[in-house]
């Protein structure tokens, strides 16, 4: 077995020997976990050749398994050899930094707070096409008994389908967020919700923001010295269409300030405080509706 | 009527073309990978060869080459370390430029980028991409081999000290080049640009022997290249001159807004 071929493979192995390749590595195996055909190709060696390895855990392991006396290697004489190594097995090489490349970015977005992001941002992709395709609709004339027609019906049915899609994302959307954040969600909706943890760049960045920062999340406009946008991506919060256009800068104000506390029970206490911040947020609500109930 | 102009080989690498233009001077790198375009840049085909338009508004290696800078670059043949890959614009012309032979380690840890740096990758031959932070170089020390350059376009608080200890890790100590393309403005506004780049320069000087570095206004404001080749390290350059050096025209305002477009595509 050549061990040279078998090394880019191997994502812990550090072994340094005439005919064994080095690699680097980032963490050590322990004596069971060496490979098999590793251990065959250094056994194949003459019992002359010196091993070393570059760190205390490594070189026991392979002591062990080998029954030889396997020295430590400076990090000095590790980039000398390294430096020497010719240029590392083409195609293997390549397909294997392509697999691990896929299986780490579908690792990482397969973690529930990128997972309610991707479908945060694909809500909102999906939504702003089908309010662009109903605009287009209402502009748009079929002249009857023209090729124009027939395309207004083909484009009619897949807009329906678009709109059947949309609400199954959003009721996805909204499971995903109650279950990712329970108490951001029950203050501010799914879809608020959601948007928000996609805008912070997660659940625990979200929860660490200051309130005056999360009202201000998803603001178009910069804040300015005259008067600067009032809330961002909590103009979409639930209930946020009761209060009066001209007090919603005070409402978002409130519910930022509510938002975070949820945010924090979501990502760190995991306490149920949802009744309690929805009653404030109701409350709070009547306040700024004053007389018009 | 009038020939075109004619592509000339670059004398720093054979895969660099350069078009002399009346009012500029084109770039072009001869593809490794197979069309269609990789971010909406011009193809064209010249005497057998493939060649991709590297347009300094959409690259700051090629705003660098606009404003003057000669070496290092990435030669035929070499292994290079790309930090802060994004979706491949630049990466793409670095594995251009070292060739079907050579290779790129492209290290981006934003997922959304890289999911695109992944696909590219896939139809690029040479373009190896990791998903890491390249501020952690131990992260990728599996997959990375000691390279022949290193090419740092991170713009982060520390992006000096990072160029400076991924070298450490995997630069050839003897002849590896190390660029970077200095962003001042994300070094905070406590101290002036000059400041900045003086303060990158020192973290710098003890790997690699400096160049001049060079400024790549109009396309890309406060950033500045700079880099050199590892060996002995010598003193550190002059003081850069707040004028441009000569190079080839300031592009005209116009000229300067037309490539300024929004690249979203979704």
């Amino acid at each position: 077995m050549d061990a040279a071929r078998l090394l880019p493979r191997l994502d812990t192995i550090y072994l340094l020997a005439p005919g064994v390749r080095p690699r680097a590595f980032p963490r050590s195996p322990r004596a069971a976990e060496l490979p098999i055909a590793l251990l065959e190709a250094v056994r194949a060696l003459p019992t002359t050749t010196p091993l070393q390895a570059a760190d205390r855990t490594l070189a026991a392991a392979l002591a062990s398994a080998l029954g030889r006396r396997v020295a430590l290697e400076s990090p000095a004489g590790w980039r000398e050899d390294l430096r020497s190594l010719p240029s590392v097995t083409g195609e293997n090489e390549r397909a294997w930094i392509l697999g691990r490349a896929r299986s780490d970015l579908e690792a990482a977005l397969r973690a529930p707070g990128e997972l309610l992001a991707s479908l945060a941002r694909e809500e909102e992709r999906i939504e702003r096409t089908v309010g662009r395709e109903e605009r287009a609709a209402e502009a748009f004339v079929a002249v009857p008994g023209t090729s124009l027609s027939a395309h207004a019906e083909a484009w009619q049915r897949a807009r329906a389908l678009l709109a059947v899609e949309h609400a199954a994302l959003r009721a996805r959307l909204d499971a995903e967020a109650s279950r990712v954040a329970p108490n951001l969600s029950a203050l501010v909706g799914g879809r608020t919700a959601a948007r928000l943890i996609a805008a912070a760049g997660g659940l625990p960045p979200l929860a660490r923001m200051p309130g005056a920062r999360l009202q201000l999340l998803g603001a178009r406009r910069r804040p300015s010295a005259g008067r600067g946008p009032r809330h961002g991506l909590l103009y979409l919060a639930d209930r946020a269409e009761e209060v009066p256009a001209d007090r919603r800068g005070a409402f978002a104000r409130s519910v930022a300030a509510l938002a975070v506390i949820a945010a924090r029970a979501d990502a760190w206490t995991h306490a149920d405080l949802s009744g309690r911040l929805v009653a404030r947020r109701d409350a709070r609500v009547r306040a700024l509706r004053g007389g018009r109930r | 009527m009038r020939r075109p102009a004619p592509y000339q080989p670059g004398a720093e690498s054979p895969r660099l073309w350069r078009r002399l233009r009346t009012d500029r001077e084109e770039f072009w790198t001869e593809a490794v990978g197979p069309p269609p375009s990789v971010h909406g840049e011009r193809w064209t085909s010249f005497d057998g060869r493939a060649l991709r338009a590297f347009e300094p508004p959409r690259s700051k290696l090629a705003a660098a080459l606009a404003a003057g800078w000669t070496a290092p670059l990435p030669r035929v043949g070499e292994r290079w370390l790309y930090l802060g890959a994004a979706s491949g614009t630049t990466a793409s012309h670095v594995a251009d430029l070292v060739g079907p032979a050579g290779r790129v380690y492209a290290v981006e840890r934003s997922l959304r980028p890289f999911a695109r740096l992944l696909k590219l990758a896939e139809r690029w031959p040479n373009l190896l991409p990791i998903l890491a932070d390249a501020r952690e170089p131990d992260q990728y020390a599996d997959r990375v081999p000691v390279v022949e350059g290193i090419y740092a376009d991170v713009a982060q608080p520390g992006q000096a000290e990072l160029a400076e200890a991924n070298a450490q890790r995997y630069l050839d100590p003897t002849a590896g080049a190390l660029l970077l393309a200095l962003k001042t403005s994300s070094l905070g506004r406590a101290a002036s640009r000059t400041a900045h780049l003086h303060s990158a320069l020192s973290a710098l000087e003890g790997t690699v022997r400096l160049e001049e570095p060079i400024r790549l206004d109009p396309f890309y404001r406060s950033h500045y290249l700079v880099g050199g080749r590892a060996g002995t390290p010598g003193a550190r350059p002059a003081a850069p001159s707040a004028r441009r050096r000569d190079g080839p025209p300031r592009p005209s305002f116009e000229r300067r807004r037309r490539f300024r477009r929004s690249d979203r595509r979704d």
